[in-house]
């Protein structure tokens, strides 16, 4: 018999994992519905999304310092390419009839943001992923601030500083469906966004997907691959993992985040000009993965919160003094000292997160049993078992 | 033109390795790259500035006091962000430079405000370009002398006109370019000649044998930190008066470029940084002459991506060694 | 060559002007366990370094047997001839453990583990993010085959222990495991005895044996000469770079060369 069947308890927050999410994703979904909040309704709204959109984008940065262990300072980049994409698109391919304007359709603009932000990244990341991770950073804050200039310079393309207004909202056109629909509805269901209610159930989706995504990759092969070039570069392609490769498809799925939010962005806000991405945005979404805890997708979800939260509360707070509104900065710096000073592992670290939330390891407990069943009886095959 | 711009690139190229000494300085010594190094000089143009306007301070000795503080700040930054991270990742100590870098851009922008200040007429340049006037008297005659029997001629006293009219070198440019070397023999002094640069050199190579030998690892970096951040102060007096035009946002794009000239030469070597810093300014200035004036500041971004990419360790350069 | 694994030809690696492998051949023959050994310095981890892609070396080759044939894994470097990188290595069938032990410390020992199957298995991002079938199958084989590995080694009681906390001793044993779990032809094991007591030594002596039984060649640097002599089937030995005796234990112990060079018991 083995030594000793391990036993492992599964802490009372991680079994009830699922409950304790899934009230979170209720109270959540209603916020459109809390009119009881009364003026601030409005405001929490907006929060809200730009909260979400937020936490979409800081997931996408997290996988490079929180998966593969380097810096990257120039997430702002592909925020861009993904906003411009959308926004070029939209206004450009609405005029020219079918079948080009299908691409003024934003549910194909979102791949094709992410396609778009994806192909950068993997031409930044080709030639770059090599150096260390000083270096690795000062490139990736060269791209994006390239990327300002060739926006703010370009104005045959991108209208340079004047930006690019009146970005349609997005629709959903099931006009194709008309000949099933038209025993049910009258007209053909056309539904076009307006107001902030439909944004927000659509960034909570985009959201939610987000997350998703990003739990199954962690527990995963190429999760785990990552997590082997970030502990150790040497033993991980002793183990057989193609570092560059790995690497590179993290820069570029990472990018393609950046650039799905950059779609988002621009078709809420309807504006985008070469102001919204500025360095310091990078930083700011650096700040809040950092914050949460590198690598810690509930931690990285909280920073972004808090953080948006932090913004807009200053913002409201600092009204009357329009100087300091754009130095409520300075707090953010604070806190990037004082947390890499006094809790470099971030709010919720990983590794707190990878003790108490793992559910899986119920699972892993059975196969454990079945495999120690099959050793114990058969000991001697297991040589020759392969 | 051509040789214009070779003028006015080398004063900009000035200007941008007073800088990039400073960040080649102390990544060579304790391996950060010191983002808020950008800002230090653009507060030693703003502390110049309020000394000036807002005590009355003489201008002479405002750039003293200024570089003073300055170089008190650098050693403060170092002291509360950096010395507590020594032993941390490399990507803490990253983050907090960016934090440092941050917050000391905000603080500027709430204490002076975001409108471009300049200085109000009477205050600097007269006292400044004449008092240098003089002192370069004996210099200007003698280029006066020189410059005459070569057929060119030196018109007004505030301006050098050569080739028939076609370049002319501002008398400010030319004493800048005359302090920006001046300065950099200095500090090319200081490290080969006294004792606390040959101190420094050897903790950039081995910081714990320096220790073992006797020096005081701790002062060494502080006094680093000093040193460049007082050079870079010089550097944001220069440009506040050269330009006239002081913003808090000055010090990122300077910072980004004086950093790509650090790169260049090779980051961690000091001569590496001062060549970085003069070939930077030329090329810029042929970029911006000869290309588009707006992708100016890319010039900067792409010798730099490109020198990392191609040539990590720069055209002159080996990290680890601080030679001069 | 049939019963010769790896063939080391001539292998050289300097660096400037010093030779830290100079001239060394040998072979290592199926199923045998090898001990390479000299003092300190004398090439041994360069050797290993040159052996698995790490390094490239100055003049020589190695040349592993795979299924009958051969293939060059490691020589000097030639322009526009891609060098093979230790990835490719460690799928073509060879594992190593490391001087000073180099584990994944913020993942458990059964993610360890798993990592060392990465060669073997090949989802993707898709994959990862869809769960097809194809890839929990693959999910579900290489939880299965990490636990066999990780229960050969003995470590199952603390499977999912992340890996910093674990004792040195066994800290080495996850390295072993990981490195069995991409099921190599050849393991080469650097100085697995290192800082370990009597006990836990006799302890690696038998999973080392018990290693060699299910088929797969070892190559041993090691430093401790009990071990040395009671394991090995053959030894070799280095000094200066050179190889300077190579044969059966017993007769590398009265050896004068090697007495000279050194030969410390404990």
């Amino acid at each position: 018999m083995p030594k000793r069947i391990p036993r492992y308890t599964i802490s009372f927050f991680s079994k009830n994992q699922p409950v304790f999410y899934g009230l979170l994703l209720l109270v959540v979904f209603f916020i459109p519905f809390y009119s009881f909040l009364g003026d601030f309704h409005e405001r929490f709204m907006y929060i809200s999304i730009m909260s979400m959109l937020y936490i979409v984008l800081a997931l996408g940065l997290n996988i490079i310092p929180g998966f593969t262990g380097l810096l990257d300072l120039g997430f702002v980049g592909f925020y861009a390419i993904g906003a411009y994409t959308a926004g070029l698109l939209t206004l450009k391919c609405a005029a020219l009839g079918p079948p080009w304007d299908i691409l003024s359709n934003y549910w194909v603009i979102i791949p094709l943001a992410a396609l778009n932000g994806a192909l950068w990244g993997i031409l930044l990341g080709a030639p770059t992923l090599r150096l260390t991770g000083d270096y690795f950073a000062i490139v990736t804050f060269g791209f994006s601030e390239l990327v300002v200039l060739v926006i703010v310079n370009e104005m045959w393309l991108t209208r340079g500083p004047m930006g690019l207004p009146g970005i349609a909202s997005p629709g959903i056109d099931l006009t194709f469906l008309y000949p099933i629909t038209r025993f049910f509805f009258e007209n053909p269901i056309v539904y076009s966004f307006k107001g902030r209610v439909p944004f927000f159930y659509l960034i909570l989706f985009m959201m939610i997907v987000t997350i998703f995504i990003m739990n199954r990759l962690e527990d995963s092969r190429l999760g785990r691959a990552w997590f082997a070039i970030r502990d150790d570069e040497i033993a991980a392609e002793c183990s057989g993992i193609n570092i560059m490769r790995y690497k590179v498809i993290a820069f570029a799925i990472s990018a393609s985040f950046g650039a799905i939010g950059g779609s988002f962005f621009a078709r809420w806000f309807g504006f985008i000009s070469p102001v919204s991405f500025k360095f310091w945005e990078s930083i700011l979404i650096l700040c809040m993965v950092v914050l949460g805890g590198m690598g810690s997708i509930p931690g990285v979800i909280l920073g972004a919160t808090v953080l948006v939260s932090l913004s807009e509360i200053l913002r409201q707070v600092l009204e009357p003094w329009p100087d300091l509104v754009q130095a409520r900065y300075a707090l953010f710096g604070i806190i990037l000292i004082l947390m890499m000073r006094f809790k470099p592992a971030g709010l919720i670290p990983l590794s707190r997160v990878k003790r108490v939330m793992s559910t899986k390891d119920e699972t892993i407990l059975q196969t454990m049993n079945e495999s120690f069943f099959s050793v114990s009886t058969d000991r001697k095959k297991l040589s020759k078992d392969r | 033109m051509f040789i214009q711009q070779l003028v006015n690139g080398l004063t900009l190229g000035g200007v941008y390795a007073l800088i990039a000494v400073g960040y080649t300085m102390v990544y060579g010594i304790i391996e950060l790259i010191n983002f808020a190094h950008g800002e230090i000089y653009m507060l030693g143009a703003f502390l110049a500035f309020s000394f000036v306007t807002m005590f009355n301070v003489p201008f002479p000795l405002a750039i003293l006091l200024s570089i003073s503080c300055c170089a008190l700040f650098g050693v403060i930054l170092e002291f509360i962000a950096y010395r507590p991270l020594r032993k941390a990742p490399r990507l803490a100590a990253l983050i907090t430079a960016i934090g440092a870098s941050l917050f000391l851009q905000n603080i500027a922008l709430m204490i002076w405000g975001g409108r471009l200040k300049t200085y109000p007429k009477g205050t600097i340049p007269e006292i400044f370009k004449s008092a240098l006037f003089y002192i370069n008297d004996l210099k200007i005659a003698f280029c006066q002398y020189y410059l005459q029997f070569n057929g060119i001629s030196i018109t007004g006293d505030v301006r050098i006109t050569l080739l028939r009219g076609d370049v002319s070198v501002s008398l400010l440019q030319y004493n800048i370019l005359i302090i920006t070397i001046f300065l950099m023999f200095c500090l090319h002094i200081l490290i080969t000649q006294t004792k606390i640069g040959t101190a420094m050199r050897a903790c950039a190579q081995d910081k714990t044998t320096a220790s073992l030998m006797g020096i005081n690892v701790n002062r060494v970096i502080s006094f680093t930190f000093a040193v460049g951040s007082g050079l870079g102060a010089v550097a944001g007096i220069i440009v506040g008066v050269y330009y006239n035009a002081i913003f808090p946002m000055m010090g990122y794009t300077a910072g980004v470029k004086a950093f790509a000239a650090a790169v260049l030469g090779g980051i961690g070597n000091i001569p590496g940084a001062m060549f970085g810093g003069f070939v930077l300014g030329i090329a810029e200035s042929y970029g911006a002459g000869y290309l588009s004036s707006g992708y100016r500041d890319g010039i900067a971004y792409a010798i730099m991506i490109l020198v990392i990419i191609f040539r990590p360790s720069g055209l002159l350069g080996r990290k680890t060694v601080v030679k001069v | 060559m049939s019963d010769t694994i790896l063939n080391i030809s001539e292998l050289s690696k300097f660096y400037g002007g010093v030779r830290a492998v100079d001239d060394v051949s040998f072979d290592i023959q199926k199923g045998e366990i090898l001990s390479l050994i000299g003092p300190n310095g004398a090439g041994k981890t360069t050797l290993f370094n040159c052996v698995t892609g790490l390094t490239n070396p100055t003049d020589g080759r190695v040349i592993l047997d795979i299924d009958g044939r051969d293939k060059i894994i490691s020589s000097k470097k030639q322009a526009f001839k891609p060098v093979i990188k230790p990835d490719r290595i460690n799928a073509l069938g060879i594992a190593r453990t490391f001087q000073n032990i180099r584990l994944f410390n913020t993942l458990t020992v059964l993610n360890n583990v798993k990592v060392g199957r990465h060669a073997l298995t090949k989802c993707n991002f898709f994959g990862a993010v869809l769960r097809s079938r194809s890839q929990q199958e693959e999910e579900r084989s290489t939880l299965r085959q990490s636990i066999k590995h990780i229960v050969f080694v003995g470590l199952e009681e603390k499977i999912l222990d992340i890996a910093s906390n674990l004792s040195y001793g066994d800290q080495r044993r996850v390295e072993i495991a990981r490195a069995l779990a991409s099921e190599p032809k050849l393991l080469l094991l650097d100085e697995p005895a290192a800082g370990m007591n009597p006990k836990e030594t006799s302890d690696l002596m038998n999973l080392i044996r018990r290693i060699r039984d299910t088929g797969i060649t070892v190559l041993l640097i090691e430093h401790d000469m009990k071990v040395v002599m009671e394991i090995s089937d053959r030894i070799v030995v280095l000094d200066y770079g050179k190889k300077i005796a190579e044969g059966k234990p017993e007769n590398i112990r009265n050896d004068k060369k090697v007495i000279e060079a050194y030969l410390g018991t404990d």
